[in-house]
């Protein structure tokens, strides 16, 4: 019975003649393919992860005193100590505007703890409105307790990992250190993923006496009416006197700006893997058909056509290539928490949450990108295996 | 052949021992020393280098585990952070090759905040330094006096067992009745330490040292 062998089963069959040449082949596709898919899962994901912490800011617009405008970035982000002040009444010529909807005060204020670590280290206190804070935040649950209800009281709300830190519940005492001033915890957040987790809230009005600041505020956040024109309303919002406004898309853009000469480094990176891939399969391919030249010989006496054996070469290259992607698509879902890790510690400002967001899309994007590469990688050694002439190459051997 | 074989093994163990490695990176709170390498130096001024270890109650034996902790230390687990997932970071000192020491601290509630009371063991678990990584009271001045942390030094699990962490109590005439408290008004603060301490040693105990207070039937 005559049996048909298909092309795939040949160009199979040839690349595990060198199982340990065409593994290292497929591992240095796969290796460039999760930095492809990883750098792709990186682009959209820190923009994800972005576009998250600014919406659970719960405010898009932030009036802050005037001063340098990264100062107000990272007092909204980090919860820095960019301790500029301005006067309350700011907020009833916020409230003037239409599309205002919602506004709440913040006073940002820090003290130097001597015994924090080794040699001290600061700790902050985010002052804010019962009235108006819990309604912006709404997505802040709570693990124990519930918000301060007096603006004045002499209590506490701590994120939950501040309250891991200083191993904190309800009931519990909080000692803000240089004043010596007892407050009384009344409610742990439960984890939001967010900045809130590690800050601690106390009543406005209450850190505002206590650090001589009555009537004064580091920030005031805005909530904006959805059909409003953010753009227009900050325009006019500049003519208050010494007040600058910060919106959510500046600080975004901002951020992005600075991230994006990472980028352009994992970029080149990722370049250059992809380019030592191509020259891996070029090389592996390459060398199959120089060794096989006299059996490519044989091939085409018993009638194959130069296509047939163009394609058999080719067909090697896609398996090698389509394996290596599927590695390298294994690798990056596998390794995303690691890469996660890396980049944190390689960028000067990451948003919560997962950076590298890995999905079906972008790993079906990396196959076709790994999959493009290689068949143009192949067509040169495919090529040259084309031309061998039969009777040549069956002459050498017997030489 | 073989050599590659043995590579694409090792390169796939290593790359599955990343994974494994990165799922342990967002555990609950542990207790870690701020500066690993200078800390080392300064508590072993010989030591020329170190290995880290994480281990928590619930990997190592679960509930079981904890319970027997619990018993030895004469007290229970409390609150929403003295759970057995906690990871302690046990650090293993060593000059050349040799094993010369260990650093342990653990979390443990104050008044005011968490303290963070780390201790440098020899390799029999007596304390060779105590210190506050972290403390938070208006006595922290005299609480973190090396003064107050040399009254440990030389004492170990075996002196400990002899300390009821509830009442504070202490056999009459044991050494850790003979430290002296250098702020009375502290007194929930010097409580909280003696109460860490002891939690160390039990813990460095169960981890390292093989249980040997354990089985040399030390237990109060």
């Amino acid at each position: 019975m005559r049996q048909k062998i298909s092309v795939y089963q040949v160009a199979a069959k040839n690349l595990l003649r060198k199982k340990n040449r065409s593994a290292l082949t497929v591992l240095g596709i796969g290796l460039s393919a999760w930095v492809l898919l990883s750098l792709l899962g990186f682009n959209r994901g820190y923009e994800a992860a972005l576009n998250k912490d600014i919406d659970n800011m719960g405010f898009q617009v932030l009036v802050a005193a005037k001063g340098c405008p990264y100062e107000a970035a990272t007092l909204m982000l980090k919860g820095g100590t960019g301790l500029r002040y301005m006067n309350e009444s700011v907020i009833r010529d916020i409230l003037r505007h239409p599309e205002v909807e919602k506004v709440t005060p913040m006073l940002m204020q820090a003290v130097f703890d001597p015994n924090k670590g080794e040699s001290g280290g600061l700790s902050a206190y985010l002052g804010v409105d019962p009235a108006t804070f819990p309604a912006l935040k709404s997505y802040l649950k709570f693990k124990q307790g519930a918000w301060f209800t007096d603006t004045r009281s002499h209590e506490a709300v701590l994120g939950y990992e501040a309250a891991e830190l200083e191993q904190r519940e309800v009931g519990d005492l909080l000692l803000i250190p240089e004043k010596n001033i007892e407050l009384k915890v009344v409610g742990i957040l439960a984890r939001s993923g967010t900045q809130d987790d590690g800050t601690i809230f106390v009543p406005l009005r209450m850190l505002q006496k206590e650090f001589g600041q009555e009537g004064r505020v580091t920030g005031i956040g805005i909530k904006v009416d959805r059909r409003a024109d953010i753009t227009a309303l900050e325009n006019r919002l500049y003519d208050l006197p010494d007040v600058q406004v910060v919106s959510m898309a500046q600080v975004k853009e901002t951020i992005m700006s600075l991230v994006s000469t990472a980028k352009v480094m994992v970029l080149s990176i990722a370049l250059i893997a992809i380019l030592i891939a191509m020259l891996g399969v070029v090389n592996t391919i390459l060398m199959s058909v120089i060794e096989r030249t006299q059996e490519i010989g044989i091939v085409k006496s018993m009638g194959a056509m130069p296509w047939d054996v163009f394609r058999m070469i080719w067909t090697e290259t896609v398996i090698l290539c389509l394996l290596g992607g599927g590695v390298g698509i294994g690798l990056s879902a596998a390794l995303s928490k690691v890469t996660d890790v890396l980049i944190r510690r390689l960028l000067p400002y990451t948003p919560t949450g997962s950076l590298v967001a890995i999905d079906s899309g972008l790993a079906l994007l990396t196959l076709v990108v790994i999959l493009g590469i290689g068949l143009v990688s192949g067509v040169y050694p495919a090529w040259r295996a084309a031309r061998v002439r039969p009777l040549e190459s069956i002459r050498s051997e017997g030489e | 052949m073989n050599h590659a074989g043995n590579l694409l093994r090792r390169s796939t163990f290593a790359l599955v021992l990343s994974v494994l490695l990165a799922a342990r990176l967002f555990p609950a709170v542990g207790c870690d020393l701020n500066d690993p390498d200078r800390d080392v130096k300064r508590l072993f001024p010989g030591a020329t280098s170190y290995k880290t270890l994480y281990v928590s109650v619930t990997e190592k034996g679960g509930a079981p585990l904890l319970r027997r902790i619990e018993a030895r230390l004469g007290d229970r687990f409390k609150g929403l952070y003295e759970t057995a997932d906690v990871p302690y970071t046990l650090y293993l000192v060593y000059k050349s090759k040799n094993l010369i020491g260990y650093i342990h601290g653990v979390n443990q509630k104050g008044r005011y905040g968490g303290l963070q009371v780390f201790l440098a063991l020899d390799l029999q678990g007596n304390i060779r330094s105590f210190y506050f990584q972290k403390l938070t009271s208006q006595y922290a001045k005299l609480l973190r006096d090396p003064s107050f942390g040399r009254q440990f030094e030389g004492l170990n699990l075996k002196d400990f067992n002899a300390y009821d962490v509830t009442t504070g109590a202490s056999r009459e005439g044991g050494r850790v009745a003979a430290i002296r408290n250098p702020a009375p008004q502290a007194e929930d603060d010097f409580r909280a330490a003696l109460r860490a301490v002891k939690k160390n040693l039990i813990l460095v105990d169960e981890f390292l040292l093989g249980n040997q207070y354990l089985k040399d039937g030390a237990q109060p």
